[in-house]
């Protein structure tokens, strides 16, 4: 066989430098491989010395040679899903992510093939996961194009190996019949024989070929099926594509032709690596500038073309059939349409109507102006032009507390959000936003707006729409509900890579995971720590004023928290406050979108108001599906266009805000039970929710069911509220971010 | 954590002789072109010009070596009968052909290396860029090094 690198093989502890750090022994690892072998070998070889000999004299030598071949393609098929790199990511360089962790998105939306897909961040490897790629618990690596884990291969099963699974299965089948069939046949001719040796063995044989028939043409089956619609195990586990379109696909006949004709796919870890030859030194060349090539830069690369594809696909996106799963629908690009609706209409109230008819650009410039003191300005603009990815903190404190105190617009309150920000920011990447300890999911409450790449959303904007009482606030609200909403789903419970990449678990696909469910009980335990980090962040401009606010907040929020949309966890936490305080909190979540400029980031109680359906998302951390569940009647739910995947709606609201603080996404996902793919695919098929929910979870712990009918139940709604957000944003494709003096950030259409 | 590599498989950039490292310019920034995913999976890296660069290089020439390591990406992942007599020659050899025989797409790779090689020395070098080969980094980005100007003391970067 050729020599594969694979990380953590049966090698044992010791594991190549370039994988994963070295693990623990499991013995118990390989146990299933070392069964299967010797199962596999020890009856074949039984076969081969007991009942071979007499066929190939009654009938041909034929039978015997083919069952060899057989066997052998078995054998080598075997060995290479064993021993072949599945197609295993090398974890990326710390210059690769230097994009500060607090204000990183955890999920990043690309379009492929017009369906907006997520890919999320991995907190182990370092990267946002490439489509179909997923991060095994077992092995700890990133698997290019994941199908599973198979603990009877101990391997992962990636883009590499995955022809070698297939041709092991389908020539395992083969084997098996053969086998059973000739096994059979020398029965047959030896009924009067049976007490023989001979006899004995061979019917010892068959028993073992039946029974391991049943299960692996069961497997070869299903992956037949698999290979014919272009996906993967985890995919259709999952549900990823139930009912919906799959944009891996290409037809029957090239995903049979891809599978099993297509060149070996190289290897990434353990390649040989050139020295530099290449020596720079300045002087450097320089191309002749042209005027306008003078100008801002764009904020990031990545992030600049994955905003514009979100946002040109858009409308591409409200198209779509509604399909599948749950993936909460392409948040950022909603959040676009919803953001430049809410810069309009939180601007001025003379400026609104300019706004409304302007592209998203002019209209932040134009607020720039208004801000406070240009010192602030720019801190609260470079920290906006960072936190564009992931500014959910900032975002649903603000709209909270917007309407928890509508007079609350001077320039101090200005001032002191923009401090508030940067220190929200940090505090982001400490404990998760805004951990009031009374409500467990003010982390999530973060997430409402949370992971928003919309680099020309600076806080300044915010501040100064929140001033205005247009009642276009309210649908901006909505639309500003939705894209957290969006957001959430996207960020799922922890909008930022920092948070994630605090605790590294990670969800795999495999079988054993599935049936392992663990992460639930983690979560609840790590509420308690997290709230008494949040307080100490306050900044002195607001200090006074936001923790007296928060305080308020925090117990509205805390009911706000219990009271959202999943009534079966509402009811088993508190239901009767909840009640009252839902009540309460629903008139102000209309009037959030007024109250943007509110002190934001650190009441995140108030989001909790309108943000319940953030308490999902902070809740499904670890399945993908899960952020934009459910939504409190309120505003909310309208806006978001999110289907809530519902995956993970088995945790409790503290639960979900600890998840959302200190618990990367992966391996959050409910209970484990099944690790939602860490991609996403962002399919807006609101009606479709109910279905996949439910379909979806059957592998959940059983709290998840309730859940799952609660955010079915949302989704109507919000489907309404979507085609409105759209309509108002076009990309034009040509949007420009120009980075303006003190690090504003404009978007210039071009 | 990253896991300690030996200098081979060091995943720095920098000559590990201190001559070298005198000669050598000071990074001063990184890029990262990601990749395209909108036809799928395939192997496409994203041709849009990164702001960082627009002081250091022209943009054609830019897409064009984007556009060059996509069409020969393209051609490594071709189904075609070359890599369907590949697949046919392994089954039946028990895949111990790939002992002795290099597969198709080894043999782009090696001539995307050389691609890159040749960029870096004739265009991008002289301008204080370094182009990574993305299979270093999993076919995930194509990594730009700027390196810092010290003949005019600007230093780039974000």
């Amino acid at each position: 066989m050729p020599s594969v690198d694979k990380s953590g093989g049966v090698g044992g502890p010791s594991s190549p430098p370039t994988s994963s750090p070295s693990r623990p022994l499991r013995p118990s690892r390989y146990i299933p491989v070392s069964a299967a072998t010797a199962f596999l070998v020890g009856a074949t070889t039984l076969f081969f010395c007991f009942t071979c000999p007499w066929l190939s004299e009654q009938f041909s030598m034929a039978i015997p040679v083919y069952n060899g071949v057989v066997f052998l393609f078995v054998l080598a098929n075997f060995c290479m899903a064993t021993f072949m790199d599945p197609g295993i990511f090398p974890r990326a360089e710390e210059d690769e992510d230097k994009e500060d962790d607090f204000r990183a998105p955890l999920y990043k939306t690309v379009e492929i093939r017009g369906i907006q897909v997520r890919m999320k961040w991995c907190a182990t490897c370092r990267f946002y996961r490439p489509p179909r790629c997923s991060h095994c618990s077992v092995c700890d690596n990133c698997v290019e194009d994941f199908d599973h884990h198979c603990p009877w291969v101990n391997n992962c099963i990636g883009r590499r190996n995955y022809r070698y699974f297939f041709l092991f299965l389908l020539s395992l089948t083969a084997h098996i019949m053969a086998v059973f069939g000739f096994g059979l046949l020398f029965i047959l001719y030896h009924k009067q024989k049976l007490d023989h040796v001979h006899s004995a063995v061979t019917m010892a044989v068959m028993c073992v070929a039946g029974l391991f028939f049943i299960p692996v043409a069961g497997l070869t089956g299903f992956h037949i099926v698999l290979v014919a619609r272009g996906r993967t195990t985890n995919e259709q586990v999952t549900g990823k594509f139930r009912g919906g379109v799959n944009p891996f696909t290409n037809g029957c006949w090239r995903n049979v032709t891809h599978v099993l004709c297509s060149s070996q796919a190289p290897r990434y870890v353990g390649r040989w690596r050139k020295p530099q030859t290449v020596v720079v030194q300045p002087p450097f060349l320089r191309p002749q500038l042209s005027d306008t090539q003078m100008g801002g830069k764009v904020l990031d690369n990545g992030i600049q073309a994955d905003r514009h594809s979100s946002r040109s696909s858009l409308d591409m996106m409200e198209s779509q059939s509604a399909d599948a799963e749950p993936p909460p629908p392409p948040k950022p690009e909603l959040r676009y349409p919803g953001l430049n609706r809410g810069q309009m209409s939180l601007g001025p109230t003379e400026e609104s109507s300019l706004l409304s008819e302007a592209p998203p650009t002019p209209t932040m410039y134009k607020y720039r102006p208004s801000y406070s003191s240009p010192g602030k300005n720019h801190t609260a603009l470079t920290h906006s032009n960072k936190m564009i990815r992931g500014d959910s903190l900032k975002e649903p404190p603000s709209i909270l507390q917007s309407s928890q105190q509508p007079s609350y617009r001077s320039e101090p309150s200005l001032d002191g959000r923009e401090g508030q920000r940067e220190r929200g920011d940090r505090e982001r990447g400490g404990g998760g936003s805004g951990g009031m300890s009374s409500v467990p999911s003010s982390g999530i409450s973060g997430y409402s707006l949370g992971g928003r790449s919309y680099p020309s959303f600076t806080d300044p904007m915010v501040l100064s729409g929140g001033a205005s009482r247009s009642s276009s606030l309210r649908s901006t609200h909505t639309a500003h509900n939705a894209l957290g909403t969006l957001h959430s789903e996207g960020t799922t419970s922890t909008s930022y890579k920092s948070l994630a990449n605090q605790t590294p678990r990670n969800g795999s696909l495999s079988y054993d995971s599935l049936l392992t469910p663990s992460e639930s009980p983690e979560f609840e335990s790590a509420a308690p720590d997290a709230p008494p980090q949040v307080l100490g962040y306050s900044s002195p401009f607001l200090s006074a004023q936001i923790a007296h606010q928060r305080e308020s907040e925090l117990h509205q929020a805390s009911a706000a928290l219990l009271t959202s949309p999943q009534k079966s966890y509402v009811r088993a936490s508190s239901p009767p406050p909840v009640e009252r305080e839902r009540e309460h909190l629903l008139p102000d979540s209309h009037q959030m979108p007024q109250q943007h400029s509110r002190p934001p980031r650190f009441s995140r109680p108030p989001l909790l108001s309108d943000s319940q359906p953030f308490s999902y998302r902070a809740r499904s951390l670890g399945s993908p599906d899960a952020p934009q569940t459910p939504v409190s009647p309120s505003a909310v739910p309208a806006g978001s266009s999110h289907p809530p995947l519902g995956k993970s709606l088995s945790y409790t609201s503290a639960a979900t805000e600890l998840q959302y603080r200190s618990r990367p996404p992966e391996g959050a996902g409910s209970g484990g039970g099944i690790q939602a793919p860490k991609d996403e695919i962002q399919m807006k098929s609101f009606s479709r929710m109910n279905g996949h929910l439910r379909s979806s979870h059957p592998p959940l712990p059983p709290s998840s069911p309730p859940h799952s009918v609660s955010p079915s139940s949302r989704h109507g709604p919000a489907n309404h509220i979507t085609p409105p957000v759209s309509p108002t944003h076009k990309p034009g494709g040509a949007v420009k971010k120009v980075t303006g003096v003190g690090g504003t950030t404009y978007e210039i259409s071009v | 954590a990253l896991p300690h590599l030996p200098a081979l498989w060091s995943n720095t950039r920098k000559t590990h002789s201190l001559q070298d490292l005198r000669q050598q310019a000071s990074i001063a920034a990184k890029v990262f072109v990601q990749r395209d995913y909108t036809t799928g999976t395939i192997c496409q890296f994203q041709t849009k010009f990164p702001s960082e660069l627009e002081t250091r290089i022209d943009k054609q020439q830019f897409e064009e070596t984007i556009r060059t390591l996509n069409n020969l990406y393209a051609e490594a992942e071709k189904l075609g009968g070359r890599s369907y007599l590949e697949g046919c020659l392994a089954c039946v050899t028990a895949y111990t052909i790939f002992l002795c025989m290099e597969t198709h797409y080894e043999k782009v790779l090696k001539k995307i290396a050389k691609y890159i090689q040749e960029q870096n020395d004739k265009i991008y070098a002289p301008r204080g860029l370094l182009l990574t080969d993305p299979i270093e980094r999993g076919l995930r980005v194509v990594e730009i090094t700027i390196f810092e100007d010290q003949s005019n003391g600007r230093i780039e970067g974000r």
